[in-house]
Parts: C-alpha cells; sequence; structure tokens
C-alpha cells in the first residue's frame, strides 16, 4: 500500500556487523496472548483498578441482597425516633454511640434498649441505614439502565453513520451537532418538565443526552475500520451489513464501548444527584443517593451524620468507576504499555 | 385597625355602600402632596385590564369595578371619587361589612400619577422608577436582583416614630447559609426551616410567627366518587395525628387546625371569642387523632361506595415542608385505613397550583392566606361554585349561610356572624376539607431589635421598631 | 479559513433557530402562566391572558415569538413582572461570568500543575496522590462541597464571606467550588498528554544534549503538553455551567445558574426558554472559538475541517 521511500545514501561503510545471537531472537519472552487476556493482565497489574473491581462487586451484592436482607423496612416511619444519631451497640466511640452535643439521643426519645440504628435515622425516623442501600440500588440502577440505553443508540447511531457516510453521515453528524450544543443538563430539565417526574423519566432523560459522545466516538473508530483488509474482505465476499457490523465492527469497538460505559455510569449516577438538589429528582419517599443528599445537605450543620453516610457511599462509588475506567483505558491502549 | 393616611376610620353611609375617608396631611417622598386624586388615579389604573394588575380581582364589589375589568365599562366609571383635595368617597355596589379591614392590602394604596406619568411603562419596574409615602424608601433594587436596602422616608407622615434609618434586605434561597449568615452577624432577622427551628427553639432570640394561613387536604370529588363519602372523608380527617405531625415533622410551632379559619384572625362582635375556637366548640372532635373511630368510619364508608380498597395520588410540590408532609400523610393514612393506597407525586409549586385548579388530582395538600381579617376570606372559598373550590365539595346549606352573610345579614354583625360559624361548623363536620394546620413561622430575630411587629400575612410593621445599644 | 468560519457561523445560526422552536413548543406543552398570584379567579385570568397574548393560535404565538428572538426580545419574565427577560439576564449575567472565568482560570492552572508533577513523578506515591485527589474533586457532588467549603472556610475558621455577593472576596469560596470540576479534569487530561510529550523523541533529544529535566519540562513538555487542553474547553465550559447552578445557590449569588433554578421551581418559561438559548449561544460559540484557535494552533486540524 503506501510505501515511503527516503532518498537515502548510505554506502558500505555506514553498516558494520553485530553478532546475532539467533536463539536469543526466537525466545519468546511473555506467553502468547490475545488481545483480551493482555488487557485483562494489564489491568490486574493496576492495583487501583483492581480494588475499585471489587469494590463495586461488594456494594453492588450488597445493593442487590438488601432487596431481601434489609435490616428494616427502608420506608417505615417512627415519628418517635426522628433524627437519632448512628450507634453500634454500646460501643462507646465518639459520633456512634448514639451522642449529640454530649445528650444520648437515645435515651432522650425512649428508644428501648437494645435498638440500634447504625447509620441513625432522618426525619421521619426511618433507618438511615437502610435507606442508604436503597438509595445505592436505586441510583446504580438509574445509572445501568441510563448507560444501557445511552450505550445502545450511540453505539448504532455511530456505526451507521460511519459506515453509511456521504450525505447519511452529513446530515447525523448535523444532528448530533445542534443536539450537543445545548448543554445536556438543561435537555434533561427539560425533559423533566414536560415529562411526569419520576424514574423512568430521568432514566430517559439522562439516556436521551448521553448518547452523543458515544456516538462521536464509536463513529470515528468506524471510520477507521472501514478501510481495514479484514472489512474489505468481509464485503467482498458479499456479507450483510448487519453481520458485518454485529461479527466485525461491535467486537472491534468493544474497548472504546467498554472504557465509555465507565465513564458513563458514574455521571448518571452524579445527574441523578443534581436532579434530585434542584428539586425535580425522584418522588418521595423513594430513596436514591440524590434524594438523601439533598435532604442531607439541607440538614448538615445540625444532623451531620444525615449527610456524611450518603456522600461517602457516593464518593466511593465514583472514585471507584473512575479508577476502573482509567485502568481499563491503560489497559486496552497498547500505547500505555510502558506506563 | 389603625388609621395611616386617613385621618380615621370610616363608618359606611347608605346602607353600607358609601365610605368617606378625610386623608391627613402627608407628602410623597418626591415632595408632592398625597391627595385624593392619587386613590382616584390608582384605584382606576389597577382595575383598567390595560395595567395588567393580578390584584385588580381584589376591588369586585366597588361600584362598577367588575364591568371595567370585562371591559364592559371605562375605568371613569368606577365607584371611587375625589370630593376634595383631602376627601375620598368610595361606593360600593352592595354592603361589604369587611371593606375597611381589605384597605390594608397594597392593592388599594395611592399611586402618584405624575410620577406614573412620568416614568411611563418603566414606573414600578425598579427601585428608581418609583415614589413613596410609606416609612421606607426603596434602593438599589434594578428589579431583578435579591438584595436591597430601605430607607428611612423623612416625608411619611408617622417619620417621627421610625427610629431606624436604614433596613437591608436580602433573599436567600438556601436556609443553612441563612442560618449562617445569622450567626456570624450578618443578618438581624432570619426565617428557619423546621429543623433548624427545632434546634434553636431553645434560644432566646428564636421567634415563632403565627400567620393567618391554613393547610388543608382537598378531595377530588369529581375524579374519585368515593370522596363524595361523608364517611369516608370524615375517617381521613381522624385518622392524621395532627400533634404528632408538627411536633416531629414540621417542627417549626405551627398549631393544629380544627378550622379552616385560623385562630387570631376574627372575633366574636359581643362576646370578643376568637372565631376559630368559637366554631370548635362541640366539633373539635372531626380534626382529632382516632385511628379507632377513623378505621370503623372508613369501612362503613368503602361499602357504601361499594369499594374494596382505594388507590389514590397524592399531590405535593417540592418545598421543604410539603415534601416531608407528603411523605408523612402517606404513612399515616396507609396504616390508619386499610385498603388505601397512596402513591405521591411532587411538582414545582407553581405546577401543584395550576393543576389543583384545573382539577388534575386526586389528593392535594393546599393552603390559603388571608386577604384580609375577616373569616369570609377563607369561609367564601369553598360554595358550590367558588373558584377555589378544588375538591368540588357542595353543600347546599353551607351555600346559603354563605349567601346570607352577604346579603340579608350584610349590616347585622351579631347575625352575620352566627352564619359564619354554624357555616364553618357544617364545613368542618363534613369535613368538605380537611384541616391540618395553621402556620407558624419560625425566626431568629437579633435581641437587640425591640417592637417588631409582623401582620397576620406575614408583612413586618418597622414604624416604632428601636435598635437596643 | 474565512470560508470555513463563515460555514460554521451558518450553522451555528441554524443550530440555534431549531433549539429555540423547539424550546418554544416543549413549554407550550407544559402548564403555567404569567400570573403569580395564585388567588386571581378565572374569570380574571381569561381577561389577563388576552392581555398577553396567550389567546392567539400556536403558530401565530411562534411567529411573534421568533420575530422577537430576532430583535433580542425574549418576551417578560412570568415571575417578575414587567421585566423583560433580555434585561433579567443583562443584569444577572455579571456574576456569573466573573466565577465562570474565575474558576476556568484557576481550575485550569492548578490542574496543569497538578497533571504535569503527576506525570514527571510516574508511578510514585506523588502521582497516585495527586490522581486521587483529581478524581476526588469530581467525585463529590457540588452542592455538598459548597455547603462544606462554607461550613468550614467561611462560617467556622471565617477566613471568608459566607455568601452574597459583594466584592472579591465573596467570590472566593464560590470560585474554588466551581473550579473544582475544571481542575480535576485538566489534571488528569495534563498527565496523560505530559506523559506521552515526556516520552516521545525529541524530549530524548533535549535530554542526550545535556539538558536538566527542569529545563527539558519548562521549555519543551509544558508547552506541547498544554496545546491539546483547548480541546476540553468546550466539556469544561459545561461543566461549569452545571456547576454554577448549585453554586450560585449555596452562596446566594445573584447570578444566571440562581435564576435558572429559580425559574424552574416557579415554571417562569420565557425565562427558561431565554436562559437556554443563552447557554445554548456561549457554547457554541465557545466551540467555534476552540475550534478556530486550533486551527491556528495545529494546522492539520483546519484542514481536515475544511474538507469536511
Amino acid at each position: 500500500m503506501a510505501d515511503t521511500k527516503e532518498n537515502l545514501q548510505l554506502g558500505p561503510d555506514a553498516f558494520k556487523h553485530v553478532a546475532t545471537n539467533t536463539q536469543a531472537q526466537e525466545k519468546i519472552a511473555a506467553p502468547s496472548l490475545t488481545f483480551s487476556q493482555d488487557a485483562i493482565r494489564r489491568l490486574k497489574q493496576n492495583k487501583f483498578a483492581l480494588i475499585s473491581f471489587w469494590i463495586l462487586v461488594i456494594i453492588g451484592i450488597v445493593a442487590l441482597l438488601s432487596i431481601w436482607f434489609s435490616p428494616a423496612d427502608p420506608n417505615r416511619q417512627h415519628l418517635a425516633y426522628t433524627h437519632l444519631p448512628p450507634k453500634w451497640g454500646n460501643l462507646n466511640i465518639p459520633f456512634i454511640n448514639g451522642y449529640r452535643n454530649g445528650i444520648d439521643m437515645y435515651a432522650k426519645n425512649g428508644v428501648p434498649k437494645g435498638t440500634y440504628f447504625f447509620l441513625g435515622t432522618d426525619y421521619l425516623g426511618r433507618d438511615m441505614l437502610s435507606r442508604v442501600l436503597v438509595g445505592t440500588r436505586v441510583s446504580l440502577f438509574i445509572a445501568l439502565l441510563a448507560t444501557f440505553f445511552d450505550l445502545t443508540i450511540g453505539v448504532f447511531y455511530g456505526i451507521i453513520s460511519g459506515w453509511k457516510g456521504g450525505t447519511t453521515d452529513t446530515i447525523m453528524q448535523r444532528i448530533i451537532e445542534i443536539i450537543s450544543s445545548v448543554p445536556n443538563l438543561i435537555v434533561v430539565i427539560l425533559m423533566l418538565l414536560v415529562f411526569k417526574p419520576g424514574l423512568t423519566s430521568i432514566i430517559l432523560a439522562i439516556a436521551m443526552t448521553g448518547w452523543v459522545t458515544m456516538a462521536r466516538l464509536v463513529r470515528a473508530e468506524t471510520l477507521q475500520l472501514k478501510d481495514q483488509e479484514f472489512v474489505l474482505a468481509a464485503r467482498t465476499l458479499g456479507e450483510s451489513s448487519t453481520k458485518i457490523a454485529f461479527k466485525h465492527l461491535i467486537p472491534n469497538l468493544s474497548s472504546t464501548i467498554i472504557i465509555q460505559t465507565m465513564f458513563t455510569i458514574p455521571s448518571a449516577i452524579f445527574f441523578e444527584a443534581f436532579l434530585s438538589y434542584i428539586g425535580i429528582g425522584l418522588p418521595a419517599p423513594t430513596a436514591s443517593l440524590g434524594t438523601l443528599l439533598s435532604d442531607g445537605q439541607k440538614v448538615l450543620q445540625i444532623y451531620p451524620s444525615e449527610l456524611v453516610f450518603p456522600a461517602v457511599v457516593i464518593v466511593v462509588l465514583m472514585l471507584a468507576f473512575n479508577l476502573l475506567a482509567d485502568g481499563l483505558r491503560d489497559a486496552f491502549d497498547p500505547r500505555s504499555d510502558n506506563r | 385597625m389603625q388609621p395611616a393616611v386617613a385621618k380615621s376610620v370610616a363608618k359606611p353611609t347608605d346602607n353600607g355602600t358609601v365610605y368617606t375617608y378625610n386623608l391627613r396631611n402627608s407628602k410623597w417622598s418626591n415632595g408632592d402632596d398625597v391627595t385624593a386624586s392619587d386613590f382616584v388615579f390608582a384605584w382606576r389604573r389597577t382595575v383598567d385590564p390595560a395595567t395588567k394588575s393580578q390584584y385588580a380581582y381584589l376591588y369586585s364589589g366597588v361600584k362598577n369595578a367588575d364591568k371595567i375589568m370585562a371591559g364592559k365599562a371605562k375605568a371613569s366609571t368606577l365607584g371611587v371619587k375625589a370630593l376634595s383635595k383631602d376627601k375620598l368617597q368610595v361606593t360600593l355596589e352592595h354592603p361589604i361589612p369587611y371593606f375597611n379591614t381589605m384597605l390594608v392590602n397594597p392593592a388599594f394604596f395611592p399611586q402618584s400619577e405624575k410620577a406614573v406619568g412620568e416614568y411611563g411603562k418603566k414606573f414600578g419596574t425598579q427601585s428608581k422608577y418609583l415614589v413613596f409615602n410609606g416609612p421606607y424608601k426603596l434602593t438599589g433594587w434594578n428589579g431583578t436582583n435579591n438584595s436591597w436596602k430601605e430607607v428611612k422616608n423623612p416625608t411619611y407622615w408617622n417619620a417621627k416614630n421610625v427610629h431606624i434609618d436604614q433596613i437591608n434586605v436580602t433573599a436567600i434561597k438556601d436556609p443553612s447559609t441563612a442560618m449562617n449568615l445569622y450567626q456570624s452577624g450578618k443578618l438581624d432577622d432570619a426565617s428557619l426551616t423546621g429543623d433548624q427551628a427545632a434546634v434553636a427553639k431553645s434560644k432566646p432570640d428564636y421567634q415563632g410567627v403565627k400567620q393567618a394561613s391554613t393547610f388543608y387536604l382537598e378531595l377530588n370529588e369529581k375524579k374519585i366518587p368515593a370522596f363524595k363519602n361523608t364517611k369516608i372523608r370524615q375517617a381521613i380527617g381522624m385518622s392524621i395525628n395532627r400533634e404528632e405531625y408538627i411536633k416531629k415533622v414540621l417542627q417549626d410551632g405551627s398549631i393544629d387546625a380544627p378550622n379552616v379559619t385560623p385562630q387570631g384572625l376574627a372575633q366574636d362582635p359581643s362576646t370578643k371569642e376568637d372565631f376559630s375556637k368559637e366554631a370548635a366548640k362541640g366539633y373539635s372532635q372531626y380534626t382529632q387523632y382516632n385511628p379507632k373511630e377513623a378505621k370503623t368510619l372508613w369501612t362503613a364508608g368503602l361499602k357504601e361506595a361499594n369499594l374494596k380498597t382505594l388507590s389514590v395520588e397524592l399531590l405535593t410540590d417540592d418545598t421543604d415542608n410539603a415534601k416531608k408532609s407528603g411523605e408523612y400523610l402517606q404513612n399515616t393514612l396507609e396504616k390508619n385505613l386499610p385498603g388505601l393506597k397512596v402513591t405521591i407525586a411532587t411538582v414545582p409549586f407553581k405546577t401543584r397550583l395550576s393543576r389543583s385548579q384545573n382539577g388534575q388530582f386526586d389528593m392535594v395538600m393546599g393552603g390559603w392566606s388571608a386577604d384580609f381579617p375577616d373569616p369570609i376570606t377563607f369561609l367564601d372559598l369553598f360554595t358550590t361554585d367558588g373558584s377555589y373550590n378544588d375538591g368540588k365539595w357542595s353543600n347546599a346549606q353551607y351555600d346559603k349561610l354563605i349567601e346570607q352573610s352577604k346579603t340579608t345579614y350584610a349590616t347585622d354583625a351579631e347575625k352575620r356572624w352566627q352564619a359564619l360559624i354554624q357555616a364553618q361548623q357544617i364545613l368542618t363536620k363534613e369535613q368538605g376539607i380537611i384541616p391540618i394546620y395553621q402556620r407558624v413561622q419560625a425566626h431568629l430575630v437579633n435581641p437587640k431589635v425591640q417592637n417588631l411587629k409582623t401582620a397576620p400575612g406575614g408583612s413586618y410593621n418597622f414604624v416604632g421598631v428601636t435598635l437596643k445599644k | 479559513m474565512v470560508k470555513y468560519v463563515l460555514k460554521r457561523i451558518g450553522y451555528l445560526l441554524l443550530t440555534l433557530f431549531i433549539v429555540a422552536s423547539i424550546t418554544f413548543f416543549l413549554m407550550k406543552l407544559l402548564p403555567g402562566t404569567p400570573f403569580n398570584n395564585p388567588k386571581i379567579p378565572a374569570a380574571q385570568i381569561a381577561i389577563l391572558r388576552k392581555q398577553y397574548g396567550l389567546d392567539l393560535p400556536v403558530w401565530q404565538q411562534y411567529l411573534n415569538y421568533m420575530v422577537g428572538i430576532a430583535h433580542g426580545d425574549f418576551g417578560e419574565s412570568y415571575q417578575f413582572a414587567g421585566q423583560t427577560v433580555s434585561y433579567l439576564i443583562s443584569t444577572r449575567i455579571g456574576p456569573s461570568l466573573q466565577l465562570g472565568v474565575q474558576a476556568m482560570i484557576i481550575g485550569t492552572l492548578l490542574g496543569i500543575l497538578l497533571g504535569a508533577i503527576a506525570a514527571i513523578r510516574k508511578n510514585t506515591w506523588v502521582d497516585a496522590t495527586a490522581t486521587i485527589f483529581a478524581i476526588i474533586g469530581r467525585s463529590i457532588p457540588n452542592f455538598v462541597f459548597a455547603a462544606l467549603l462554607q461550613f468550614w472556610l467561611a462560617y467556622k475558621w471565617r477566613l471568608f464571606p459566607i455568601a452574597l455577593w459583594d466584592g472579591f472576596s465573596s467570590s472566593i469560596l464560590p470560585t474554588l467550588a466551581l473550579a473544582m470540576a475544571p481542575l480535576a479534569n485538566t489534571a488528569r487530561f495534563m498527565r496523560t498528554e505530559m506523559v506521552d510529550v515526556l516520552s516521545s523523541d525529541y524530549i530524548e533529544l533535549a535530554k542526550s544534549k545535556g539538558e536538566s529535566q527542569w529545563q527539558v519540562v519548562a521549555k519543551h513538555a509544558m508547552r506541547n503538553s498544554m496545546i491539546p487542553i483547548v480541546t476540553i474547553i468546550g466539556p469544561m465550559a459545561v461543566d461549569l455551567m452545571l456547576g454554577s447552578l448549585v453554586v450560585e445557590n449555596v452562596f446566594a449569588i445573584p447570578g444566571i445558574g440562581q435564576q435558572f433554578v429559580q425559574s424552574i421551581t416557579t415554571n417562569d418559561y420565557p425565562v427558561i426558554m431565554g436562559l437556554t438559548m443563552l447557554y445554548s449561544v456561549m457554547l457554541t460559540v465557545v466551540i467555534l472559538i476552540v475550534d478556530i484557535l486550533y486551527g491556528f494552533i495545529d494546522p492539520r486540524i483546519r484542514l481536515s475541517g475544511e474538507g469536511n
């Protein structure tokens, strides 16, 4: 194909013989690995990414298990026990001993002995631990589902745009340009104003605005892949475009898709929190990390524990997703070999 | 009630339809005299549909006001006349026993014809396009900012009793920010959320300001036929533990409301007893927490309505109190009334209002503040064709009593009072709406500020306020 | 180049036209009126609607609205009676712009520094700390972060004003709160770029010429790694707009972000539409400027841009 011919004038004296060790040349230092095996190997070497992965797995399992094994009903109100601080059994450690400003709040509110709230209670006396668990689950659910939609739309849009090319591509790119010229937060807000606020509309609103980046990345990759030999070969053999897309394009796009997905999930979690803060989030009494945080922020100075726990969860989630995404990007990117 | 720019509170003549006010000598902040024709000008301007005033409806009852608002008569035909520079005469369509009390509303204040002419369209849009005859002049308000200053107005007729030279006002949405500013001495008065109030209650600078606002549940009888059943409504009324709700959820010192008419609004003309308290005598059981009775009524009501279960949506807005109240009510109603399923719909405040008015709700927590200190400002809402009877509760006897209070008994204070009391008792017994609480706004006020008074509507009166050194 | 810019501006106008149309029809689907007072009787509302031209057929309202926009007139606010949307925005945009620019400058500068340090000390604890710090900056929701800043730095330690818009000192905390997102983004981006640059041939050459590491970094690596940062200015501008909605609310700053949140909760549709248009204009203009700038810096981009 493209051979570069350089106009070099070198005499034979410019070279000298180097002794060759054929045995050494034949030796393969590392075991032969497929691309994904190689990526996983690299990922395993990245301590942060590995820890993050396991943290996410644990959080996911705990959040899921809490459907059946919640310490209490997260929506059960106990007006006698509102705003209790955390208490871990009889441990007398500040912040988790049930005292606030030197007063035993459990005794003051007449909580029977043996009843503890590990993370305290909220303004309606609901168990914070159960709410944080259910909130994590709801937030993850929103993020995963929104990301799934945004991935589907984005991948297909990108592939079609890149594969068809020509006028189709131009029109599709113009549409993307228009969509991305409105900050997506504004689009989400406008959509939530029009639709009935709730889980479905939040997921749809986030998905509808998030796919643009994915579509762009996928299109760019598709454009490159389109001209590669194995795709050309498939085409020559008369395979249909759909088949090529599923058999050849998507597998080769997988690293881009996975990395982008890992970046989309945390931003969806963030978005949900933000929407709750400005008052168009999930309807009560459903808990999500967003509603817990925005309720907690209002009483930050009075009952700090109600903000701290959901905040810790969201920070850990965000950290883990971001570090894992970073790790994945490095692992999939051959350039990062020497990093 | 005290006269301000009038020399005295006028007594009506001509069977209660003509009021003549003698004005005192006073000046606008630009030096002009405040005259009777400033009132005439202002009132005509307000009712004129071209002005697009959103408070013009308050004039309903003044001669020709309704016709002018509907565009069927000229603004100059309004029943208001300047007899001389300091004599104002108002003519009404029919007697309005509480007309004097209505005049405390700013919609009836005078406007300087000269200033309005000079500033044209800009009049009132910024502090520099305004003239004042009150105790303070507004400055530093550009029409859109969140903070402004009130500077003492030397031309105010009672300026000698105004002791504070300047008041800075800032609107702060985040309650913790307001609290921080107050505690570091940047503010002298801050209003509190319920959670803040619960903590601040024991402090010496805590004040609860009782307001003439009641919050209540409206049940949409048109959309949910089961709500037409009186027993079902009564069951809902009795299944709410108002005391616990106020103490634990609202926490701002609000008081439970046995009636829709709040306490402290009006007094019996002969015994001086409070309207709300008088009306509640013998009727308080309908708003008393009684889960057992509620359950009995509920089961009987469901049977009569041929239902086994009932699912309704509770519409609330996204303000802090409304959100918490919604969650509480959902829980307590479902707990006490077997077979009831409540879902919550949270919408922005203004969407809640428009959905209530258009009947797009099953059950909604709404509120009403007095326009003027008379029970009719509340009771008028719930007549069969009342514009705010969102739930469409209807009772012929109630309608008749309200009608009588405005016509037959309009000039007989005692009989009118009895009619209103009876009407209130019908509304309570029937639970046409379900009263929940009367709002008390919790404040922290710098103890140096003394004699600060608040009107039931929530507005401050700074005349006579002093700062202790 | 001129032709390219003109073409881009043409697309920009088309985009804004479409955005305006879509927002208009979305808003028409929603309940809400210019009437603030919940106590106006229905009959009175009918009269007022006529006064506001809300009784006209939708297409006529649309035409009026679009003609208005062409003249820079976005109508009157529902919430602030008698104030035009354009005036409202003009009085409130100052603090927002100032905060945005300050946050952008501080965020990028600190981000570049942090990213560069991380890259130079690659795979050491310095790198790890810088990376974690940058990610934490993006991991705390900014309404929580802003509230914490206010509570500790202003209320407890009294280093800065608690809130309100009163001189430069009151802009420090909101700027810090806003700067976290651009800081984190720049730091991560800078690190990646710098690592690439540091392992490139010309750096090796410079090193082999005997320049010290400090000289290499200052003279070659910094400059070449910073150029690509121009490309993330667009997304950062979006982050700042998002952040301002929250930060202005917490610090009670009379800016457009706070106004936007307020307009949502009060159904002030003309203001929502006006601000949506404003945000879109700002974003598209920023992207356009970035593209043009980049065309100057890197000729390859310009060529491919023209070919598109």
